[in-house]
């Protein structure tokens, strides 16, 4: 069973702008798992880092590298958004920086209902901004 | 795989479509693929404590495939600039997904040919469970 944790509205809230970095070589092997998995042969991606990479939850996925505790017992993705501003290559390193930008809660009479909103910031080596995704949670 | 230009993209025509069929495997796959390891996604007890039949299909591979419908359809010299999804149904494994899109806007910004789209994923009982939008930029003839 996993172990999620659990805090009130309150305490989520003074967690926003909490902010973790990390970094990762994007090599071929990396690129081959993706492509494998998805059933997608298409062969620019020998060299060139197909942009469903940066979707995935090890380069976009600030929810789970946070920490940040759930309001709600339930917890599901409820939407995503990326923005592409450079293509990247095979053996470029992508340094990552994930902000928990945000907790609103749409609470209603129908239950309780949160959304957790967590940017994420991708730049090359160069430092150049490649990709900027950001990810919302809902927990109810 | 025929290169797309911007002088051939109509407002309302349809992208072409695609079908994927995720079984357990391939979610086993993506976890490590894609380095999400969230129990709802493989632990039938874990998926059935949050209120699910059973493990349910990542949102984000369905978001991986609809990058792929977009690359297949723009080619090589094609760039994809922006992607919106929104995850409002669920699939399981062995569920037949299809994924479409269609032409919303073709314009020039920026010295940019910039293609809106909307995109889609449909269960295999036809309802949209992930659908969303697209930009695209494309090379003139």
């Amino acid at each position: 069973m996993a172990d999620l944790k659990y805090a009130s509205m309150e305490e989520i809230k003074a967690l926003e702008g909490k902010k973790r970095e990390e970094s990762m070589e994007i090599d071929q092997h990396m690129i081959n798992l993706y492509t494998d998995c998805i059933g997608d042969p298409n062969p620019m991606w020998k060299g060139i880092v197909p942009p469903g990479l940066i979707t995935t939850a090890m380069i976009s996925g600030g929810a789970m590298t946070l920490g940040i505790p759930l309001p709600h017992k339930r917890s599901v993705a409820a939407g995503a958004d990326w923005d592409f501003y450079k293509p990247l290559k095979a053996g470029d390193t992508l340094h990552t920086t994930h902000e928990f930008f945000e907790l609103q809660d749409k609470s209603s009479e129908k239950g309780p209902r949160a959304l957790m909103v967590y940017k994420s910031t991708h730049k090359n080596q160069n430092g150049e901004v490649v990709a900027v995704s950001t990810n919302t949670i809902m927990s109810y | 795989m025929a290169q797309l230009f911007f002088d051939e993209v109509k407002e309302g025509m349809d992208l072409p479509g695609m079908e994927k069929t995720p079984t357990t495997k391939t979610l086993v796959q993506w976890a490590g693929a894609s380095g999400d390891y969230f129990e709802l996604h493989y632990d039938k007890d874990f998926a059935q404590s949050m209120g699910f039949p059973g493990p349910i299909v990542h949102g984000r591979l369905e978001a991986a495939y609809l990058t792929q419908l977009l690359t297949d359809w723009i080619g090589e010299k094609g760039q994809l600039k922006k992607m919106s999804v929104q995850y409002r149904g669920n699939a399981f494994p062995g569920n037949k997904l299809t994924l479409g899109g269609k032409v919303t806007k073709k314009y020039t910004e920026d010295g940019q040919n910039l293609v809106e789209c909307q995109i889609w994923v449909k269960n295999h009982e036809d309802k949209e469970i992930t659908p969303g939008s697209a930009i695209v930029s494309l090379p003139s003839k």
